[in-house]
């Protein structure tokens, strides 16, 4: 530690530190526009010059080391003077363009001017006069008003791992800009516009939209991935029009995605329910005894092509109406053919008390225990490996695990897709030197920044992996002390014998040295961590990949959370320790599971689904729009008509994510509180509401006034930490089982995320389908070649099931042999060629034909 | 093209990091791109980009710094007339113009047959000479009407 004065005051700071840090930290304001904690320092724009007593010279904080007994003066004659020539040089170039600026009003650049600004200028003003570049999607970049702090480029490079920017020519002329002044092609993160100190990058969807003084500013947290970041909304007149990360705020500490800044417009598509929605001529409506209802269609469900009975129709109704209709005829199928004949699955999306509460009203008003949620796909299937395994419950992640670790290897995923901000930690660890190894068969990202890279073939993780053990074991690197503890060892070197370099190379498509050097860098770090990503829009990896990798953290000796698999969705985690979680409520749970309503024809009568979208997100979507449509009666709660609402015989209006209170639980665990920012528009109501005035109208109560009511049950049921429940760890050797081959559907069909979208919900945002609206096929060069394919033509993607037409993309970034596509837009119907076994979607073989 | 950085930069390899060894390269490998073609092409920078994984902003970034690099492809004979002191006031002015007239260019600009770069430098150190032009390497001193038409005549026999 070292000690030194800062403006007098006495401060204790670690060795190493640079006075500005020292004096950011004890919350002393030293004026700067090229500082960024996330970057090296810099020291481009001398603003933070300071003194220090004894030196002739003034120090740039920022880029200056703290020395015992320095003694720094912040705020001085001199160094007002020094400023001020500093901000006189900036402003010679800057144009004065601030009445047209989206900055004004919280511009460092103009914050500072004012501050130490004179109203003279010595200098003969020579501006840049280029125009503004808006041909990019999001992001608007007018070079003339930079003042080539170089924050942008750092941010994206060294940060985001993107280095979409530059610093073009030299000199006055200088501009920041992309390679060869191209359109600015990046992750649209917009990071560089939270980082910009002037208006030089601006938000294109926020343009000339309010003054932030207009603003009003409301905290609260992303509906998106499982990291669970905090979102500064900017509010005018009940609408949200701008969402920015703020420096140190919440879990990732201002850190954004595009999804998170661009991605909350998908609350105003078109497509929002406003009112309920009931079909008019329903579809069973005579086995129900319910009375044809005779009503002007006024909504006629869009895609008609989806909706097996295009004749009928929906028609506008109210609130009362409409769950006196739903109470009527649950009421009768359940006197009909008991409770158990009613099932309700429940949503990664909505809040914990949403869950609580749908969970509470299945139980105590249905009386069923057919409960389940999207997790069963993904984050479930996770806990059970999890349970297997370690004998413990409740996954414990930490989105900060990688900074620490010397070795990380990641299997089959891309993590900077799915959970971008923990994705920047891996990028920050490998930084910093830690050895990242990613096996993955296409180009990445993280196989980018990777050090070690292991192109395996599509789906043979759990080969690599056993593979990987068997060199451990082979060169004796186990952990020799706590391998005797634990059982089904000697079945897992039975196992193992089988995995032989050779064979594991032949699966896998590695060679033996690069497979040997992974497996040796990996097992002799000293600090090691596993990470890839469970979910139904991917289907390489299941729970067998999960068991394979908690294996290797056995056999290392390795704490269990070194095995970080962070759970995906918004309140993913929340809601499988609410609905099925075994020490959620659900405890005693001998309901039907996900799988058995969806797949299942016989199994129940009537659904209730809750914000999800199961014919459109879950695989061979062919066979549960059977089953939905062949239900005597199906509700749909959502806050968009969905290709599931489009079959339902009534739909319910729900709030949005920002129209509501309540928590999310991030993939840590970590109950964080929502906010209701604006109101909804018309009718829609929080999910939770719905479900009580549903139990009173059908003359029950629930005892739930309000959702403090909810919150006090979540809270002393729910899950804070890991429970009593404490089984040995074990062993459980998986073996690899590879896809089947065959002649007529050659290429496997990869389903993947991409960057601009999460599940099928933000494919209603605006802004984000400016940057990615349609599903596209990747297909390799060489394959493109083979079949005539040429980039962005139409492909007939065909399954043993179906066909789908799809735009193909030639792309030298993924394998031979494997096709790539992501699931989240609806038109493209992916879910139709797929299949799912055990619960967890397989690869599927298609064939793909050039469109002529 | 086949980039080896470890060849290139030898011993002081050891001490640099992968990352700084493929940046380190950068300048030299733009030379030797710009010896071949001439200038350097967009499609063999991204190459270079993608070979050394350096982001391509970053890697034109590096490029656009140097005056010495062209993006544009550059004539076989390479004319810089010098608009030094000495030479304007003998008259830099009148080579300049008569050149730019003959081949209907600009100063900086490529005739489109791609048989001549016209460029203007400040000064070539034989004011003695003046006016003076360098085609290629070849230095062309006291230049009168008749020098420069054998200067245009060279250009276009080339």
């Amino acid at each position: 530690m070292v000690t030194l004065t800062i403006d007098g005051k006495t401060i204790e700071v670690e060795e190493g530190t640079t006075i500005l840090e020292a004096a950011l930290k004890n919350g002393i304001r030293i004026p700067n526009l090229c500082y960024d904690r996330r970057l090296k320092p810099y020291g481009a724009c001398r603003l933070c010059v300071v003194e220090v007593e004894g030196q002739p010279r003034l120090f740039a904080s920022c880029s200056s080391p703290v020395t015992a007994g320095m003694a720094v003066k912040t705020d001085t004659p001199k160094l007002r003077k020094a400023r001020q020539t500093v901000l006189e040089l900036m402003l010679v170039h800057h144009p004065l363009d601030c009445p047209l600026c989206d900055k004004a009003g919280e511009c460092d650049l103009q914050d500072f001017a004012y501050d130490y600004g004179k109203p003279e200028a010595r200098f003969i003003r020579h501006r840049k006069k280029a125009p503004p570049d808006v041909r990019g999607p999001l992001v608007e970049l007018t070079a003339n008003r930079c003042i080539l702090c170089g924050k942008c480029v750092r941010l994206c490079d060294e940060h985001q791992g993107r280095g979409a920017l530059g610093f073009i020519g030299r000199g006055f002329p200088t501009v920041v800009q992309p390679a060869f002044g191209e359109i600015l092609e990046c992750d649209y993160c917009g990071q560089c516009i939270d980082a910009c100190p002037t208006g030089a990058l601006l938000s294109k969807p926020y343009k000339f939209k309010a003054r932030p003084w207009f603003l009003e500013e409301k905290d609260t947290i992303c509906p998106f991935c499982g990291c669970g970041c905090t979102l500064t909304l900017g509010i005018r007149d009940g609408e949200i029009l701008r969402s920015r990360g703020v420096e140190g705020i919440g879990q990732s500490k201002g850190n954004l995605c595009g999804r998170g800044r661009f991605g909350f417009d998908y609350i105003y598509s078109k497509n929002r329910l406003k009112t309920p929605l009931i079909r008019i001529t329903p579809r069973n409506s005579s086995k129900l005894g319910v009375k044809s209802l005779e009503l002007k269609d006024k909504f006629q469900s869009q895609d008609s092509s989806l909706n097996p009975h295009p004749s009928s129709f929906f028609r506008e109704a109210s609130w009362t109406e409409a769950l006196n209709y739903i109470s009527e005829n649950l009421r009768s199928i359940s006197e009909q053919h008991g409770p158990s004949s009613i099932g309700a699955i429940g949503p990664h999306r909505c809040t914990n008390e949403d869950n609580h509460m749908l969970q509470k009203f299945m139980k105590n008003i249905i009386g069923s225990n057919n409960i389940d949620s999207s997790a069963a796909f993904g984050y479930a299937v996770v806990e059970k490996a999890w349970e297997t395994a370690f004998g413990q419950k409740r996954h414990s992640i930490n989105l900060t695990s990688p900074l620490d670790k010397e070795a990380i290897l990641i299997v089959e995923s891309d993590l900077t897709v799915t959970h971008p901000v923990f994705g920047l930690n891996i990028l920050q660890a490998q930084r910093e030197g830690s050895k990242i190894i990613v096996a993955d068969s296409r180009e990445t990202k993280l196989t980018r920044h990777s050090s070690q890279q292991l192109g395996i073939k599509p789906g043979t993780g759990i080969a690599l992996l056993n593979g990987i053990m068997k060199i451990i074991m082979d060169q004796g690197l186990f952990n020799k002390e706590t391998i005797s503890g634990i059982a089904g060892f000697s079945a897992l070197q039975t196992l193992l014998n089988d995995y032989t370099p050779e064979k594991v190379c032949r699966i896998t498509g590695l060679t033996e040295a690069e497979l040997t050097a992974a497996s040796e860098t990996y097992a002799r770090a000293k600090s090691r961590m596993i990470s890839l990503t469970i979910s139904a829009s991917e289907n390489t990896k299941g729970m067998d990949t999960v068991l394979a990798a908690a294996n290797l953290i056995l056999l290392l000796g390795d704490d269990p959370g070194s095995l970080q698999i962070p759970a995906e969705y918004s309140n993913s985690f929340g809601a499988y320790h609410l609905l099925n979680g075994s020490n959620g409520l659900n405890n005693s749970s001998t309901g039907k599971d996900i799988f058995e309503m969806l797949y299942n024809p016989d199994s129940i009568r009537a659904l209730y689904i809750m914000g999800e979208d199961p014919a459109l997100n879950f695989p061979d979507t062919s066979s549960i729009i059977n089953k939905l449509t062949s239900l005597d009666f199906l509700v749909v709660q959502d806050i968009a008509l969905t290709e599931t609402a489009k079959l339902a015989h009534v739909v319910l209006p729900a709030s949005s994510w920002a129209e509501k209170d309540g928590t999310f639980t991030n993939a840590e665990g970590l109950i964080q509180q929502l906010q209701k920012v604006i109101d909804a528009a018309e009718q829609p109501l929080p999910d939770w509401r719905i479900l009580k005035d549903l139990a009173l109208s059908m003359g029950k109560d629930t005892g739930i006034r309000n959702i403090e009511d909810i919150t006090k049950a979540i809270t002393s049921s729910f899950i804070l930490h890991p429970s009593s429940f404490n089984s040995q760890p074990c062993f459980s050797p998986i073996n690899y089982s590879p896809a089947e081959k065959s002649d007529t559907y050659p290429m496997a069909l990869i389903l993947r995320d991409i960057l601009q979208h999460s599940g099928s919900m933000s494919s209603r945002s605006k802004s984000l389908d400016l940057v990615a609206s349609e599903a596209i096929l990747e297909i390799n060069e060489e394959d493109a070649k083979k079949l005539g394919i040429a980039d962005n033509s139409h492909v007939k993607v065909s399954s043993s099931r179906t066909s789908v037409y799809l735009k193909a993309r030639v792309s030298d970034e993924i394998p031979e042999g494997a096709v790539f596509v992501s699931l989240h837009f609806p038109h493209a119907k992916i879910n139709t060629l797929t299949s799912h076994s055990n619960g967890m979607p397989s690869i599927t073989m298609v064939k793909i034909e050039a469109v002529k | 093209m086949d980039i080896k950085p470890d060849e290139i930069i030898g011993h002081i390899g050891e001490v640099l990091t992968e990352r700084q060894k493929k940046r380190g390269i950068l300048i030299h490998a733009f030379q030797k791109i710009q010896h071949e073609y001439n200038f350097l092409p967009g499609d063999a920078l991204k190459a270079l980009s993608e070979k050394l994984d350096i982001p391509m902003s970053d890697v034109y970034s590096a490029a656009t710094f140097y005056k010495q690099f062209y993006f544009t492809p550059r004539g076989k004979k390479i004319v810089r007339v010098c608009t030094g002191t000495a030479c304007h006031v003998r008259g830099a002015s009148k080579v300049l113009n008569k050149i730019k007239d003959e081949f209907d260019i600009e100063e900086g600009e490529t005739t489109p047959d791609l048989s001549m770069t016209l460029e203007t430098v400040g000064c070539i150190g034989c004011c003695g000479l003046a006016p003076v032009a360098t085609v290629n390497e070849d230095i062309v001193g006291e230049i009168d009407m008749k020098k420069i038409e054998e200067i245009i005549e060279t250009i276009k026999r080339s």
